[in-house]
């Protein structure tokens, strides 16, 4: 399937090709450093009181959250569960302003773009979420850039870490290919032999952000690297029962399956599987006024794909109005269609959230094997 | 260390995608009970293509997707038909001439005319799908004897939903110029035209598959049975243009609600040429 021409000729027509620039955080750099990982803790906690700094914590509650560090925080890398909402949510958040407006006596207004510039570092991001990230660029850069994603996301520096263990029994990050993904990071932390940590500074940014340690340099990051990722287990985490690469095409050939009416019947259409997806972007606009009624915002706030009235036009048509249909179009979305539109591969990272935070128990990693073993 | 950049570059850019400009009613009134026709005047020209549409807000309130009903023009005049269907529209029927509304865009492909010049054009309107081909047939009729001949089907439920009637009128005189009129029913009102479905002449039509061009705009329901008709009388799918109405609160491909598989309606349509989506399943629901 090809991407349709546009009709028109503005400068825009041919921005959705597949070379878009993701170069977010300037020219990529590359140098290693050797750390233990107390020295690293220490770091991480030096920068939090330079800069707000989040990162995974449990804070006596049963899941984790991105967290900002504090005195009191539990700075931990290798017990880990993926956390309720993925990182990428504080670059989206669930509320963000656009516009602040005035409407004054006279009958004119005024209108002022509000944008969030603040430097924040998210660390301790693991691979799918980093790819999250990665994609999230790519979606908002996409055609006309978004002003209000990127001024969060050109103020915000990445510390990934690498995983040696799936998290839990719903990961399939392998199978996806988010599992070595590292593009998007200034930091990347992976955890090598003699459990030392190898740091690699990516971006002139991470370099900064390494400034006044005294982490060791470090030439034979490759080699460590070799060593670390042979003893990852293998599958790493769920396996998929088609190569990622296959899936749009065989996605493609499902539009009528029984698969669609299996996996919904227990759906109860809450959007939870949207809100805790790192790559869904999908946004609500709404006007909120302040109670001089006449000031106020316009902010944006987090949609869903699988809430009922998502594609509900004036006149009360719906084009998705069945939960199967809703569905579909969830899971081609993340399989066959952005795959499809930008050519960077699978639009799930594989991090297992929606299955496991969904409260029927739908799995999208159990759907998607279904078709696959259905075939194209 | 590592500092905040200038908001400056992310402010202009916010000002330019996001920020409503804000218009003046300069002229209002009932087109039907439920439609009412608006002309705006706004700081600059828009520069628009017919088939364009813009996000009209009003703050406070909210923002809507809003089909722009006049041709291209170098003024500062925009023309919209809203249909009271929700809170903003009731807002903006409430409205009276010199309140300000606000308006980004415009936004989509539009029609490009260079395609339709030396052609036959077949317009096939259904209710408000008029509203949009007007900024496409005031293009044609502007230069009339640069198109072949032209047929418009405009079609609506009754009689008194009918939009723009004395328009439809004008562009009868015109020789070049044949304008089906047609209710789905009387019901019990005057009316001196058809009666029926806009798929219903199309058979009768004189139509040469090889130098016509088809356009389309109506409700949901109306697309595939139009389609049917023109490629009975084999209207090639790459000369039939759709425009399509999805629910968008963006206008550039971001937001996620107008996607049509892997298709934003507001950033790749919401004009599309049939033989592009021709294989797309949710868009021809």
């Amino acid at each position: 399937m090809e991407k349709v021409k546009r009709l028109g000729d503005r400068p825009e027509a041919n921005s959705s090709s597949p070379t878009i620039s993701i170069t977010v955080q300037g020219v990529l750099i590359m140098s290693d450093f050797i750390a233990s990982p107390g020295e690293a803790t220490k770091w991480l906690r030096s920068l939090a009181g330079n800069h707000p700094v989040f990162f995974p914590q449990r804070h006596g509650s049963a899941n984790y959250r991105f967290l900002r560090v504090d005195d009191e925080s539990l700075i931990q890398f290798e017990d880990y569960r993926p956390t309720i909402l993925p990182p990428v949510k504080i670059i989206v958040p669930a509320w963000d302003e656009m516009l602040g407006f005035v409407n004054k006596p006279d009958g004119s207004t005024h209108v002022s773009p509000s944008v969030d510039t603040s430097f924040r570092v998210l660390a301790g991001v693991r691979a799918c979420d980093l790819k999250g990230i990665f994609l999230m660029d790519l979606f908002f850069h996409d055609g006309v850039s978004d002003p209000y994603y990127l001024a969060r996301r050109e103020n915000t520096a990445i510390i990934g870490y690498g995983c040696r263990q799936p998290c839990d029994e719903r990961a399939f990050c392998a199978a996806v290919d988010s599992l070595d993904h590292r593009e998007g990071a200034d930091i990347f932390l992976d955890p090598v032999r003699g459990g030392l940590v190898l740091v690699e500074a990516r971006t002139e940014q991470g370099r900064r952000l390494l400034d006044g340690t005294d982490f060791e340099p470090c030439d034979d990051g490759p080699a460590r690297m070799v060593g670390a990722v042979a003893n990852r287990p293998d599958p790493f985490g769920r396996a998929l029962k088609a190569g990622v690469e296959k899936l749009p095409d065989i996605i493609n050939g499902h539009w009528k399956s029984p698969v669609w009416d299996k996996h919904v019947e227990q759906c109860f259409s809450c959007g939870t599987c949207n809100l805790v997806c790192p790559t869904c972007y999908c946004y609500e606009v709404h006007d909120d006024l302040n109670l001089d009624a006449q000031s106020g915002t316009r902010v944006r706030t987090w949609d869903g794909c699988m809430l009922p009235n998502f594609s509900v036009i004036a006149g009360n048509h719906n084009f998705r109005p069945e939960p199967a249909s809703r569905q579909r179009h969830r899971v081609k979305r993340k399989f066959e269609y952005l795959p499809k539109r930008y050519g960077y591969g699978s639009a799930c990272v594989g991090c297992g959230r929606c299955g496991r935070q969904c409260t029927s128990g739908i799995d999208i990693y159990d759907i998607v094997n279904d078709l696959a073993v259905e075939g194209p | 260390m590592t500092v905040s950049r200038d908001q400056t570059k992310y402010l202009e850019m916010a000002h330019r995608t996001h920020l409503p400009t804000m218009g003046r009613i300069t002229e209002m009134y009932d087109m039907t009970a439920r439609d009412k026709f608006y002309r705006l005047e706004l700081p600059t020209p828009l520069g628009h293509r017919p088939g364009q549409f813009v996000m009209v807000s009003v703050l406070g309130v909210g923002e809507a997707p809003i089909s722009i009903s006049c041709g291209p023009r170098d003024d500062n005049i925009l023309e919209l038909v809203i249909r009271k269907a929700g809170r903003l529209t009731q807002v903006l029927h409430d409205m009276e001439v010199g309140d300000q509304v606000g308006v980004r865009g415009p936004y989509g492909s539009g029609f490009d005319l260079e395609e339709f010049y030396g052609k036959d054009v077949l317009l096939v309107a259904g209710g408000l799908g008029l509203v949009p081909l007007r900024s496409l047939i005031h293009s044609i009729t502007n230069q009339v004897e640069r198109f072949g001949k032209v047929t418009l089907i405009s079609g609506c439920r009754n009689p008194s939903e009918e939009l723009f009637r004395n328009e439809l009128k004008d562009w009868s005189k015109n020789d070049r110029v044949t304008v089906i009129r047609l209710v789905d029913n009387t019901e019990n009102m005057p009316w001196k035209f058809g009666v029926g479905l806009v798929t219903d002449p199309i058979p009768g039509l004189d139509i040469d598959p090889v130098k016509t061009v088809a356009v389309l705009c109506g409700p949901p329901v109306m697309y595939k049975f139009v389609i049917l008709a023109l490629s009975e009388k084999k209207i090639p799918e790459n000369r039939i243009l759709v425009d399509l109405e999805r629910r968008m609160r963006c206008g550039v491909g971001k937001c996620g609600h107008c996607q049509i598989n892997h298709l934003y309606c507001c950033r790749d349509g919401p004009v599309f040429r049939f033989s592009d989506i021709a294989n797309l399943q949710e868009a021809m629901q």
